[in-house]
């Protein structure tokens, strides 16, 4: 047995059942093992793919996902997809072929450092340098991944490491994930105290609570204290999009009801949230009556960028059971929330014969309630943010941090193969779908019954709006008018395709794309200059929100 | 402005000091000083990081903290 054959039997043992790659010279005495072996492995068309795609399963499963690339150019496409894990919290393992040891450092051919590039963007990283190193390398990959707060580790695999004898090597064992420490009883008696102290308390709850598995938990803290509860991009679905106490995203396409009442609250309760610009807008005016309890698993998160009066480190389940049993007095406070997401709750009714984005995807999610719904960076992304009905974070598929175009269709993929039988949407626009084109092969090769929405306005659409706003209406290269067929596009791939023109035909091309049993793209046709409202400009604060200037209900700016 | 210093003991594994420098740039200090050596145990470093900036020190140690090779890591001010 050798370096490679080991490895290849330590993923089975780790329980790995698919990873997604792409061969090269550097990483062909994996492949070789790979040949015959019971592990599922995706061939993806660009190692950015794989990544994503890893990223993807992760994201939907909550386990590590596995990629493969070789070195040099197959490394490097990988950090964008490594990057997004990192940011995003993703637990992901990233396996590299890298040149013979002896020819390391002489610049040879397809040698990169990708060790050193990827130091910032992975949570740690090995270069196994001899075949003894491997067992334990392999074992704390897997357990970094998912442990604490979870993020991508890299294993960087020379190709003699892959080739040397293994035979002694101890099996694989895998080794559990660290478990987080127990929060203190003082701050969590301190949290209480603020808690039923408060005359205005707000819950803030971010990407953190999907991370540590406690949505359950989460909504049962709410529900007992019955809190009004906003939620960032990541935290989407942590309560259901429908459920009453639910404000909805706070931000910088935050609805109205969150922000405002953000601005107004006296106590923040921060759950597994970090403060992140586009969720506070200026940072110095963000909740200026609050105080704040901050809740997360990772110590570095608090009084980063916010001063926490109370500081509850460790497991949030933990944490947040503790404090189910709070009881704030606050039902006015309540009841005006309440109110306002009542009277400012988005409306559907656009007039004209255009195809109105925000309506469509409503109504999607309403006919797909239990779907996955993965999406790319832009406009559209913003719009499944506010219009989707979002029932579970792990559900609601986006590049957060890293905001990374090309995300949608490969995490799509990974989403699909982590459970065969579940339902995924991918909403993507014309800019970012040409980004990971390509993978509409790997869709079409495997069969993935993956829908896509294009939502296609001609433009880069969410930079086009901010050059309409803020750049004086000067369209600096975000036309995309003379774009592919994309219909024709999805056929070159064996993929059914449908267009979508005008608002009367929605019904129709949502229940024809629904029906379809492998994978299908309806190409959406709609303005090229509808936006995303409400919107707080740079440098404002989150009650300074801009609202559609035709909605003749809207507010004047604050 | 805060100026500390820092001593960290590292797993002497491949890239350690290098993710202890480039976790001190990037989060906004400027190193002033760096002293180092393993131990006789020798799998140990133990280095001495001068550095200034404008965040609370704080903010640095708990992400130097985080790094796996970081095996214990204080600050202390500099006179
Ligand atoms: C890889 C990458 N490059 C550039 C950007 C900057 N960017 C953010 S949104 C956007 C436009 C996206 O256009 P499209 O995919 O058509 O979506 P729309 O905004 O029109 O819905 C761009 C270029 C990015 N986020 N990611």
């Amino acid at each position: 047995m050798n370096g490679a054959q080991w490895l290849v039997q330590a993923l089975v043992a780790e329980g790995v059942d698919t990873l997604f790659g792409y061969p090269g010279g550097a990483i062909m005495p994996f492949y070789d093992a790979l040949y015959g072996a019971s592990l599922r492995h995706i061939l993806v068309r660009h190692e950015q793919g794989a990544a994503f795609a890893a990223n993807g399963y992760a994201r939907a499963s909550g386990r590590v996902g596995v990629c493969v690339a070789t070195s040099g150019p197959g490394a490097t496409n990988l950090l964008t997809g490594i990057a997004d894990a990192m940011l995003d919290s993703v637990p992901m393992v990233v396996i590299t072929g890298q040149v013979p040891t002896p020819l390391m450092g002489t610049d040879a051919f397809q040698e990169v450092d990708v060790f050193g590039m990827s130091l910032p963007v992975v949570k740690h990283s090995f270069l196994v340098r001899e075949v003894e190193a491997l067992p334990e390398a392999v074992r704390d990959a897997f357990r970094l991944a998912r442990s604490g707060r979870p993020g991508p580790v890299l294993i960087d695999l020379p190709k003699d490491v892959q080739t040397a004898d293994a035979s002694h090597l101890p099996p694989h064992a895998p080794a559990p994930a660290d478990a987080l420490p127990a929060p203190l009883h003082g701050p969590l008696d301190d949290a209480l105290a603020l808690i039923e102290g408060a005359q205005r308390p707000l819950v803030y709850g971010g990407g953190g609570i999907a991370l540590g598995d406690t949505v359950g938990v989460f909504r049962a803290f709410v529900e007992a204290t019955r809190l009004p509860t906003v939620l960032t991009l990541r935290g989407l679905g942590a309560l259901p999009a429908s459920h009453p106490l639910n404000l909805g995203m706070l931000g910088m396409h935050g609805t109205r009801e969150a922000n405002l009442a953000v601005q107004e609250a006296d106590l923040l309760v921060v759950v597994g949230a970090r403060f992140d610009d586009r969720a506070t807008g200026k940072l110095d005016q963000f909740a200026p009556r609050a105080r704040v309890v901050h809740l997360d698993g990772d110590a570095a998160e608090v009084n980063k960028l916010r001063h926490a009066e109370v500081a509850v480190l460790g497991d949030l389940c933990l944490a947040l059971r503790r404090l189910t049993r709070a009881q704030p007095d606050c039902d006015d406070w309540r009841a005006q929330c309440l109110s306002r997401k009542t009277e400012y709750a988005a409306r559907y009714d656009a007039p004209g014969p255009s195809v109105y984005a925000p309506q469509l995807l409503a109504r999607l999610s309403a006919l797909a309630p239990e779907a996955v719904v993965t999406c790319d960076v832009g406009q559209h992304q913003m719009w499944v943010a506010q219009h989707w009905r979002h029932t579970h974070p792990r559900r609601h598929l986006t590049s957060g941090a890293l905001g990374a175009m090309g995300f949608g269709l490969p995490a799509a993929i990974g989403a699909q193969l982590q459970d065969p039988a579940s339902q995924v949407i991918c909403v993507s626009g014309d800019g970012s779908f040409l980004m990971n084109v390509q993978e509409l092969a790997t869709l079409g090769r495997y069969r993935l019954p993956v829908k896509i929405v294009l939502l296609d306005n001609q433009r880069l659409g969410l930079v086009r709006q901010w050059q309409q706003l803020f750049f004086d209406g000067r369209y600096s290269e975000t036309d995309l008018s003379d774009n592919p067929d994309f219909g024709a596009l999805a056929h070159a791939f064996g993929i059914a395709a449908f267009r979508l023109e005008r608002a009367d035909g929605v019904e129709h091309a949502l229940h024809c794309l629904l029906a379809c049993e492998g994978p299908a793209l309806l190409h959406v046709c709609i303005d090229a200059d509808a936006n995303v409202w409400p919107l707080v400009p740079p440098n404002r604060n989150n009650a300074q929100m801009l609202f559609n200037p035709e909605d003749a209900d809207a507010p004047l700016p604050a | 402005m805060h100026r500390f210093q820092l001593d960290l003991t590292l797993r002497r594994a491949e890239g350690a000091l290098v993710r202890v420098l480039g976790t001190v740039e990037r989060r906004g200090f400027r190193p002033l000083g760096v002293e180092g050596e393993t131990r006789v145990d020798g799998d140990r470093w133990h280095l001495r990081l001068a550095v200034e900036g404008e965040r609370a020190p704080g903010t640095l140690t708990a992400q130097l903290a985080k790094l796996h090779d970081c095996l214990a890591v204080e600050a202390t001010p500099c006179r």
